[in-house]
């Protein structure tokens, strides 16, 4: 049984668009510089271009996408009410541009103002938006495991924020912190406390609800954010107790209960009760295919010293994590959540005068299966690009092509809702013509 | 019993199976269709709100069982 929708709370459709059709474009920009820097990039994590990269997909792509669904998600299915949801998002979306640009140029040309300014731009969007989303969540009436999710996420997002301004601080200053044991730190907050709770926290509606699946167990669904949760704050306690000595047992733990979530989601996808493959789903299989992988990669490399000490081993598990994981699982929701959206405010718009077109015609299902294969073949050669630097270019050059088809494939649905308004309110809408 | 209820619907949208927004895009539809005292019967596993309200603000009464196996049948007619 799916939980209920209230989308009389719903915001108005441009407050979550103009975040969903920011993202592609950070995507372009990650391949791009890929293709333009080539194999050396991902000689290891610490290379100036890998860390530019790296936040081009996470504040660029993965965070402009979260930053969207949270306003659209908090009081459409929270019951959360969002304080001027246009005003915040007028504000947070343009700050965190921005700050990406300047965040990536700074990793790249390595400028101490650079570092200060995007900590600035962070710190006010993602504090205006932790504070309007935090009251709104802490507010809600509503109850059960997607809100305890979604808190859990949000205090996770702003430790983030706070380990991330403290590093571009210690950066700009030249500090004598433990910067590397932070960066870790940092990482797994906001991977696994950010945006895992958070895509778990999504998860537990919108598959059974789109993909027809039994509901997650309850065991899975409540203990999964505070086992999540639990193990990151040990992880920070042995930091300050002792840096990154002893924390390895965190990480594992982690990815083994990260693991748990990706085999019962596949598990669940196996027994819906219709089964007919849509372009979601098998984005969706792909980012916990991903997340298992890691995992498993990670066991490996715990038996085979040798390879965990090379430095391509965690742009491996980077690669992985990032576009392996969550860029997918955001490609597949957003062709879902954008038609969806579209679709209801459309029929809001016009009652039962006209029906609106349907969520086929939104985004032709064949562009976007063309595109998941794009996507598909993008993350494997990225993955092998790891280890033959020669496929770097030819790598990012495919997954900025395939950003860019999703950009494309979403600005075809927003040109769908446009022409379908604009007949609307002339007055000439009829019947799926 | 009341009598209405004895009758048989003269339109069914089953929507288990179907992804949203589907079983709202069907219903519709059928409505667009239903003969003035006709009735159609909407099958779904959830409580569908978004429906409520259109059917609210279009001159539309509803009435809404759920059965054991969770699904919710709900009976439309024109108020």
């Amino acid at each position: 049984m799916h939980p209920e929708l209230s989308f009389e709370q719903a915001p108005p459709i441009d407050v979550p668009f103009r975040f969903f059709l920011t993202a592609p474009l950070f995507g372009i920009a990650a391949g791009v510089l890929l293709a333009l820097a080539g194999g050396d990039m991902l000689a290891s994590r610490w290379t100036p271009a890998a860390l530019a990269g790296t936040h081009l997909l996470v504040v660029g792509f993965m965070l402009q996408a979260m930053c969207g669904a949270l306003l659209q998600f908090v009081p459409v299915a929270a019951g959360g009410n969002i304080w001027r949801p246009r005003l915040v998002a007028t504000i947070v979306h343009p700050l965190l541009i921005v700050a990406t640009i300047l965040l990536a140029t700074a990793f790249l040309s390595q400028r101490p103002m650079l570092f200060i300014g995007a900590a600035h731009g962070f710190a006010l969007a993602l504090g205006l938006l932790g504070i309007v989303v935090g009251v709104a969540l802490w507010h809600t009436p509503a109850r059960g495991p997607t809100i305890v999710a979604l808190r859990i996420a949000l205090v996770a997002l702003v430790v983030t924020l706070a380990l991330g301004i403290a590093l571009a601080t210690g950066i700009a200053r030249n500090a004598e912190w433990p910067l590397l044991a932070l960066t870790d730190l940092h990482a797994a907050w906001g991977l696994g406390g950010w945006a895992l709770v958070l895509l778990a926290g999504v998860s537990y509606f919108v598959v059974p609800m789109f993909q027809l699946t039994p509901a997650y167990p309850a065991w899975l669904a409540r203990g999964l954010p505070l086992a999540l949760l639990g193990l990151l704050v040990a992880w920070s306690v042995q930091f300050a107790i002792a840096e990154n000595s002893g924390t390895q047992g965190f990480f594992v733990g982690g990815l083994g209960v990260s693991s748990l979530f990706a085999a019962t989601t596949l598990h669940l996808q196996h027994r819906r009760r219709r089964k007919v493959g849509d372009t979601t789903l098998l984005f969706f299989r792909t980012a916990m295919l991903a997340l298992l992988v890691i995992f498993v990669s990670v066991l490996a490399f715990l038996a085979l010293p040798d390879l965990r000490l090379d430095p391509r081993a965690a742009v491996w598990l980077g690669m992985l994590a990032l576009v392996g994981v969550f860029v997918s699982a955001i490609n597949g929701m957003l062709y879902k959540i954008v038609p969806f959206l579209n679709w209801l405010h459309l029929q809001k718009l016009c009652g039962l005068q006209a029906l609106p077109p349907t969520m086929h015609q939104m985004i032709p299902e064949r562009s976007m299966r063309r595109q998941f294969q794009l996507h598909l073949a993008a993350l494997i050669l990225l993955l092998a690009a790891v280890w033959l630097p020669v496929l770097a270019r030819p790598a990012g050059l495919l997954f900025a092509v395939s950003c860019a088809w999703l950009g494309w494939n979403l600005l075809g649905a927003v040109n769908v809702y446009l022409r379908f308004r604009n007949r609307i309110r002339a007055g000439v809408a009829d019947h799926r013509s | 019993m009341p009598d209405d209820l004895l009758k048989p619907p003269q339109l069914v949208v089953d929507g288990r199976e179907m992804q949203p927004p589907e079983p709202l895009e069907k219903t519709l539809e059928g409505l667009d269709q239903l003969q003035a005292g006709a009735e159609l019967l909407l099958l779904v596993y959830c409580h569908p709100v978004p429906l409520f309200n259109i059917l609210r603000n279009n001159g539309y009464v509803w009435r809404e069982d759920v059965l054991e196996d969770g699904t919710h049948e709900i009976r439309i007619r024109r108020a």
